[in-house]
Parts: C-alpha cells; sequence; structure tokens
C-alpha cells in the first residue's frame, strides 16, 4: 500500500510568500507528494489505507444504524406468527449489528495507527491557536461573511473540528456503551469486567447508557449528511475534486499550496 | 449480651419437626443458590447460630417491601419472623405500640451491640420536616441505629435509589440510605416491591454465614441481581424471532410473543424476577402478559412512560422518543443544506460574474 513515488516538496521554508496556514506548517516532515497534470497540482491527498477506512467506516456506520434502529424499534415483525421456531429476524438483527461493530471497531483502530504513519492530512492537532483562528475564519466564510480563511489542500479546521467530535468522541461513547450492553448478560466474564467503568463515565444505569448509544448514532447520522453536503459544496466551488478524491486519492490544488513557484 | 435460643430450639419449642426442620434448611440452601452438598452448612448454622435481632425502620415508603416480606413462600415468612429472626421494632408488625415500641429499639442499641441488623425501607429525606417518627426525625434515627448495626439491608427501591419520593421533582429532597451510611456493611435489594423470597433470603444468608452475601458493583447480591430479567425470560424466544405485541389485545398478545414494543424494560433491568418469580413461584409480570416497567433500577419513575420505549437525554429527566427526534433533526438539516446550498450558488454566480467584469 506504499504511495506513489512521486517527486515531494523539500522540507524546510517555505519560498517566496509563505503562505503560513495551520496545514502546510503542519508536520514538516511529512511533506505533500504532489504529480502535474498538464497545468494542474494534483497533490495526494488520501492515502490507499485512508480510503478504504472511509469506505468501510461508512458502510459499517450504514449497516449498523439500519440494524439498530431495527433493534431499538423494531419496524418489521417475522413473517411466519405464533411459533417462535422458525424465525430469527431480531437474532439476525443482532448478529450483523456486532459483526458491523467488530469491524468498525477494528477499522477505527487501524486508522488511529495511520495517525502515526500516514501522512500530513492523516492526522490534526487542534491543540494550536493558529488551529482555532482558522476555525474561526472557516466558520465565517461558510456563514458568507468576509473572511481571510486560508486555501487547505487537505481538510480545513472547521472540517477537522467535526472528526474530533464525531468519529473520534462519536466513535468512544458508541463503541464503549455498545462494549458494556453486549456483555451484559455475562457479568463475570473477563470482557464483561474490562467496560465495568463505563456506567460511571456516562453517569447512569443501564438504560441511560442504551440512551447514549442511540442518541450519539443520530449524532452519526446528522454529521453523515452535512459531510457529505460540505464535500460536493467544496468540490462545486473549488473544482478540486472533493468528491472522486476519496476514490482516486488526489485532489487539485494550487502551486503555492505545494509549495512551487505560482507559474498562473 | 441476652442469652437467646438458637434456631433449631426456637423452631423445636415452635413445636416444628426436626425432619421439617431439615426439610427448611434444604430448600433455604436452594433459595440462596447453595449447592445441595452444602445444605448441612445451612443446618449447621441454623442449629447453632441464635436468632438474630432485627430492627425494621420505615422512612418514606408505602409498607409495600413489609407486605411483599410477609408472603414469603420459601422460607416461609413466620419461620422467618418466629425461628430466624427476632424482630425488636417494627412498625407494621411490632405488637407494641407507642412508647413501648420505641423503647425496645433503645433497648436493642443496649443488648445487641453491633449484633443486630437494620433493615431499612424507603427513603430519607433531606429536609428533617417532612418526616418525624416519635418525635424524632428520620435522619437522626437511622444514624442513631446505623452505627452500631452489624450490617444494614436496604429493603426495596426507596431505601436502595431514592424510589418514587425521589423522582422529579423529588419535593422532599429524598435520599438513599446509602447516602448517609457511614462504615455499616451494606446491602442493597431494590424493588417495588422486591421479590419475598429474596428479602427472606438476604437475611437468612447473613444468619448462615454471619456475613453479607457476595454483593455486585452497586452492591446488591450477586445471587439475585447478576442477570436482566430479559436474559432470563420465558418470552425470550419471541424477542429473537422477531415476534411482538404490538397492543395489549392483538393476536399477539394472546399468543404470549415479547413485549418489547409495549415499552418492557427487561433489557435494562436487574432482578430474578424470571427465574424466582412470585406469589411463591406462581408467575410474574411478563409472563402475566405486563411489560417489565423496571421496578428495581435506578431512578425508574424518571425512566419515561411505562409502556413505551424511549431515549433519556443524559444527565436529565427527560425522555424522548429517540428516533423521532433523530429524524426531525436530520429533517431541520436537509432544511438548513437546501437553503445554504441555494446561499451558495447564488453567491458563486456573483463572484463569477465579477470575475468575468474584472478580466
Amino acid at each position: 500500500m506504499g504511495a506513489p513515488k512521486l517527486p515531494t516538496q523539500s522540507p524546510g521554508p517555505f519560498p517566496e510568500d509563505p503562505m503560513i496556514n495551520s496545514e502546510n506548517s503542519f508536520h514538516p516532515e511529512r511533506p505533500i507528494q504532489f504529480k502535474k497534470v498538464k497545468n494542474e497540482v494534483r497533490a495526494y491527498v488520501w492515502e490507499l489505507p485512508i480510503r478504504i477506512f472511509h469506505w468501510l467506516n461508512a458502510l459499517a456506520i450504514m449497516v449498523l444504524m439500519v440494524t439498530g434502529i431495527y433493534i431499538g424499534k423494531p419496524f418489521a415483525s417475522a413473517s411466519i406468527p405464533e411459533e417462535a421456531y422458525y424465525s430469527n429476524l431480531m437474532g439476525w438483527m443482532r448478529y450483523v449489528h456486532f459483526f458491523a461493530a467488530f469491524i468498525f471497531v477494528a477499522n477505527l483502530l487501524f486508522r488511529l495507527y495511520w495517525v502515526a504513519v500516514g501522512n500530513k492530512f492523516a492526522t490534526s492537532n487542534p491543540l494550536r491557536w493558529i488551529f482555532w483562528k482558522e476555525l474561526f475564519e472557516t466558520i465565517k466564510f461558510y456563514l458568507f461573511l468576509k473572511n481571510k480563511k486560508p486555501h487547505f489542500v487537505g481538510h480545513n479546521p472547521l472540517a477537522q473540528l467535526s472528526y474530533w467530535i464525531f468519529i473520534g468522541l462519536g466513535s468512544w461513547i458508541v463503541m464503549l456503551t455498545g462494549f458494556y450492553m453486549y456483555f451484559e448478560p455475562q457479568p463475570e466474564s473477563f470482557w464483561a469486567k474490562l467496560f465495568v467503568w463505563v456506567p460511571y463515565v456516562f453517569g447512569g444505569d443501564s438504560y441511560t447508557l442504551r440512551s447514549w448509544h442511540h442518541l450519539t448514532a443520530w449524532g452519526f447520522m446528522l454529521f453523515t449528511l452535512i459531510h457529505v453536503y460540505m464535500a460536493f459544496r467544496d468540490d462545486y466551488l473549488e473544482r478540486n475534486g472533493s468528491i472522486s478524491s476519496m476514490v482516486t486519492g488526489y485532489k487539485t490544488t494550487t502551486n503555492k499550496s505545494v509549495g512551487e513557484k505560482n507559474n498562473d | 449480651m441476652k442469652e437467646q435460643k438458637t434456631v433449631y430450639q426456637a423452631a423445636i419449642d415452635r413445636g416444628v419437626s426436626r425432619r421439617d426442620f431439615l426439610k427448611m434448611c434444604t430448600a433455604l440452601a436452594a433459595t440462596l443458590g447453595l449447592e445441595f452438598t452444602q445444605s448441612d452448612q445451612v443446618v449447621k448454622a441454623m442449629e447453632t447460630k441464635s436468632r438474630v435481632p432485627v430492627v425494621w425502620l420505615q422512612f418514606q415508603d408505602c409498607t409495600g417491601c413489609s407486605e411483599s416480606f410477609i408472603r414469603s413462600s420459601q422460607p416461609k415468612t413466620e419461620s422467618v419472623l418466629l425461628d430466624m429472626i427476632s424482630l425488636e421494632y417494627s412498625e407494621v408488625l411490632s405488637a407494641a405500640a407507642g412508647h413501648q415500641v420505641e423503647a425496645s429499639m433503645k433497648q436493642v442499641l443496649k443488648d445487641y451491640k453491633g449484633e443486630y441488623v437494620l433493615a431499612v425501607e424507603g427513603s430519607i429525606p433531606d429536609d428533617d420536616a417532612f418526616l418525624s417518627v416519635a418525635g424524632q426525625s428520620a435522619k437522626a434515627t437511622f444514624l442513631e441505629m446505623a452505627e452500631d448495626a452489624k450490617a444494614i439491608i436496604a429493603y426495596g427501591s426507596c431505601s436502595s435509589w431514592g424510589g418514587i419520593a425521589a423522582a422529579h421533582p423529588n419535593p422532599t429532597g429524598a435520599k438513599p440510605i446509602t447516602n448517609f451510611v457511614k462504615g455499616t456493611p451494606t446491602i442493597l435489594v431494590p424493588g417495588c416491591p422486591p421479590i419475598a423470597e429474596v428479602m427472606t433470603g438476604v437475611i437468612a444468608h447473613i444468619i448462615t454465614f454471619g456475613k453479607l452475601p457476595e454483593l455486585d458493583h452497586l452492591g446488591r447480591p450477586k445471587a439475585f441481581y447478576r442477570h436482566r430479567i430479559h436474559d432470563k425470560c420465558n418470552r425470550r424466544a419471541y424477542f429473537d424471532a422477531g415476534l411482538f405485541v404490538e397492543s395489549f389485545d392483538d393476536e399477539g398478545a394472546k399468543q404470549g410473543y415479547c413485549l418489547y414494543k409495549m415499552g418492557c424494560k427487561g433489557p435494562t433491568t436487574y432482578n430474578s424476577c424470571a427465574e424466582m418469580r412470585w406469589n411463591g413461584g406462581v408467575s410474574y409480570p411478563i409472563q402475566s402478559g405486563n411489560p417489565c416497567i423496571g421496578c428495581s433500577e435506578k431512578d425508574f419513575w424518571d425512566n419515561g412512560p411505562l409502556f413505551t420505549r424511549r431515549a433519556k437525554i443524559p444527565g436529565t429527566q427527560t425522555t424522548i422518543n429517540p428516533d423521532a427526534v433523530g429524524l426531525a433533526t436530520i429533517g431541520l438539516a436537509t432544511a438548513g443544506i437546501a437553503v445554504h446550498a441555494t446561499g451558495t450558488v447564488i453567491k458563486k454566480k456573483k463572484d463569477d460574474k465579477r470575475g468575468e467584469d474584472h478580466e
């Protein structure tokens, strides 16, 4: 899964008019890889493992949501009445939910590992003043206000923050409450003991934990909706191939953003 | 300390035969979840240990726990009351009244310091004005009796979690007794009311082994609160099959389908109703066609309507239909996106035009 061999921008200070933003001052030891196609610069933003993570995550979330809604409020009944013996509808829904959940978890753990070894777009650090300054500018940009939002090759700070909240925090809420519920029938088991502390964090009983799980799942839906809209919007405004980039990995960008001389 | 008859002696004096005594001990061992081979341990304990003095205090309660207690079938309530324990004070069962019975409570403090078991029913109000018995506030009485008790048993959801008195908006400032316990071993036996055999079983365990049974992380006896009702439910097969009662008078209700969609709280309720059952093992709510209302869980009064599945907004006492609210949120967000997208297109057209003008 190695990245394609491409010329890279040399690390170090940026040439003339260094457009300092939180992105190009971030992880200079992980330079942006890019290629030139005709007059365009195409930056290699999403590495293959990231793209696999993205689509696997999306698929898992959709499967988890549909089966999860069924588990919370069964919207269909088994077609064969009277005897329980012939059907296993809820059983299957739960099985698929658990299966997808394990994929979701393994996938996310892999993604966390990729933060360490991936390119600069695979990570984010909100503990910097510039991050919040640019976040504020980005919010103004989305509110159609006059702003000084710089150009970002990868995610802008608002997008990064949304991943911190939903993929970061949200995933941990559903995973921890989910595993607690999963092991609830075997409270004496090793695995259940690993998660006994979960109710203390989420302040409550089994019912409150379910509520956390259910409401956070809807948070994921809200995120997905806005995330997809923002991706299309970005593509529409910048013509940068935001949408296809999650398949190809490449986003069209400016010369400047990869440290090349601007020869427009 | 006053000399006390052993449990065995008390039973024999009451006219119970040795054979019946052994039968009682064997049944008791089964209730406690002991192996058959351990039943002679129970016999030995009953032969050598004297009756345990018990003080039963009632605070903000409905006496429902006492009512449940006197319906125990295994061990029988009378054998608990007459053989195993010596009930020194109880507002429901004491023959004495007024000053006499209050005096007998004070006498326990003198005669059985560190030996008696304190059973508590009902929550304790934060504000003393809401509950005083015999001129003494509930809190003062509890603190006085709790300090020198060998163990405290919190009977029912009120003394364990606060119960109905602590439900929103909690006008009396009701608190579970655990808020006031200082160092005395305490066991929670929640339920509204708890199962009679669980109530007597806990006492029998304390007599037999001289200590509290094994407790879970919330202080409940593991033997009775280890599993959720859902895990042991007699209708569980219908849950897994996907066969649900949709309304209380439909065909599914007649067939005995799963009551999940009727708001059954079995999946979030830790209790042994499904194994022990009620009224001597006759039935329990779900078996009788009523969804579990989760009465042994903390704050169950505030967990939304009893017969509807909902979700609680964490940190509040508000419950919502999560899917309706979720869909509404998505709908609102979609409308917002439509507006924002329109704005985006207009702005882009304007900017493009300006760009062209400049060229």
